[in-house]
């Protein structure tokens, strides 16, 4: 009788301490970063964490895995899923930026297949975003951003 | 009814309730409380902190903890800087790391003239160095060379006279003399006006020592321990993937203090990216991108 309710009272002991822990831990982990940056992510991270694909074409769904197995690795996912980039060049830039950082463990075939991903969940889910930034560019780099657009939506939508 | 007590019952024992195990929900509020009070205190508790619970035993320790003026005041922004800086391999004590960084304390090197003092942080040191008589032989980035000349100058100072050391304090003028000393092995404007932005960039690259940690030509970068980038410092040969010109002069210019650790409990990875706005000039920054652009290996392309 007197074993189990020791036994019970270090468990909880145990648990306190981890949980207390784990609270200062959390506490700890915010550090300061340049200020706007910080309040730019927070804003794309407190939103929406994952994306319905279940519309979207199958390949586009296996690409969706890729995304967000290898995106979440260093952030949350919230963070691109509902980041104000939208355009296939300013895709291709962060990921490739990403992929670049040593130890990301993001080959150029899984590369690619998150960028296709974004460029067509972006041209749906993100279109006014992606045409008032196309409304904004120049002709030349208009034309650009939406051949790479019908590239990715030709590629998966017609199979 | 069955309420009363039969009266044949002997009742020989006191009464006694029996053990009943506590309710989940009084755990589950204890949890949450004990919780959220770790995350208040560590937020707002000063983890004990000197200044914040001592009582102050007389007027003068007191005044201890008062901003300072003039010359203490120098020392005080020094030794900030130099916590932030310097202190991660160093330490704040002065005392160096075994396998990471010599002693200041009590160094020789600390106290002797001020220009081949300035020249360690901003050229940043490789190779084999006796320091107390003992040798070391490592590789340390020019940490200095991202800090204005009065935060150089406040730094010298502090190192120079803490911990025991018995060296001057250190003048902004003396570390302006000293940087732009170093920059004498530098091309003159007349041989970098005939040159073009990407050579002028490759200048820019090695004047202010970018090689230190990212390798030549950037081709790969020292080791940085516990970085979340494979323990490395990154090498930049497709910054012209990842980067607009314009993105990439921002980021050179802001920094980056914060490095993700590889391991979330473990130390601060000692290498960090200084903030090189108030120090390169803009047009420097303009031909150091066209020189990182121009590193990217030819031919080479991921097809999206």
């Amino acid at each position: 009788m007197h074993m189990k309710m020791n036994k019970q009272f270090t468990a909880l002991f145990v648990g306190v301490i981890t949980l207390a822990s784990f609270g200062a831990g959390v506490a700890r982990a915010d550090d300061p970063l340049d200020a706007a940056t910080q309040e730019r992510i927070n804003r794309f991270e407190k939103g929406p964490a994952m994306i319905d694909v279940s519309k979207y074409p199958q390949g586009i769904q296996d690409d969706y895995q890729v995304f967000s197995q290898k995106c979440s690795q260093c952030h949350k996912l919230s963070r691109p899923i509902n980041s104000d980039y939208a355009l296939p060049d300013e895709w291709s830039r962060y990921v490739k930026r990403m992929m670049h950082k040593p130890g990301s463990g993001i080959d150029s075939s899984s590369g690619k297949a998150i960028y296709e991903f974004l460029v067509y969940d972006s041209s749906l889910r993100k279109k006014a975003m992606v045409d008032d930034k196309l409304a904004r560019l120049s002709a030349e780099d208009q034309a650009a951003d939406q051949a790479k657009i019908k590239e990715v939506r030709d590629k998966y939508d017609n199979k | 009814m069955s309420d009363e007590l039969d009266p044949h019952q002997k009742t020989d024992t006191e009464p006694s309730a029996s053990r009943a195990p506590v309710p989940v929900w009084i755990i589950v509020l204890t949890l949450v409380l004990l919780f959220l009070g770790a995350v208040y205190f560590d937020a707002y508790g000063a983890w004990f902190n000197n200044q914040v619970y001592a009582p102050y035993k007389s007027a003068e320790e007191l005044a201890l903890y008062q901003p300072k003026s003039g010359a203490a005041a120098i020392l005080a922004h020094g030794q900030a800087v130099y916590d932030n800086v310097c202190g991660l391999c160093h330490g704040n004590d002065g005392l160096g790391k075994p396998g990471q960084a010599p002693p200041l304390a009590g160094s020789e090197w600390v106290v002797k003239d001020v220009a081949s003092l300035a020249h360690v942080p901003l050229t940043g040191l490789n190779g084999p160095i006796r320091v107390k008589g003992q040798d070391w032989n490592l590789a340390m980035a020019p940490m200095g060379a991202g800090l204005s000349d009065p935060d150089l100058a406040a730094v010298l100072s502090y190192i120079r006279t803490s911990w025991g050391n018995q060296g001057s304090a250190v003048s902004a003028d003396e570390v302006k003399v000293a940087r732009s000393a170093i920059g004498g092995n530098a091309p003159s404007a007349a041989e970098l006006a005939k040159m073009t932005p990407v050579e002028r960039g490759h200048a820019v690259f090695q004047k202010y020592g970018c090689f230190q940690c990212h390798g030549q030509d950037g081709k790969g970068g020292v080791s940085n321990f516990n970085a979340k980038t494979a323990e490395l410092v990154p090498s930049l040969i497709y910054v012209a993937d990842g980067y607009t010109k314009t993105e990439l002069i921002a980021f050179i210019s802001r920094g980056e203090r914060n490095i993700p650790r590889k391991n979330p409990t473990g130390p601060e990875p000692p290498h960090f990216m200084p903030k090189w706005g108030p120090v390169i000039s803009p047009n420097e920054l303009s031909d150091l991108a066209d020189f990182l652009f121009s590193l990217k290996p030819k031919g080479e392309n991921l097809g999206f």
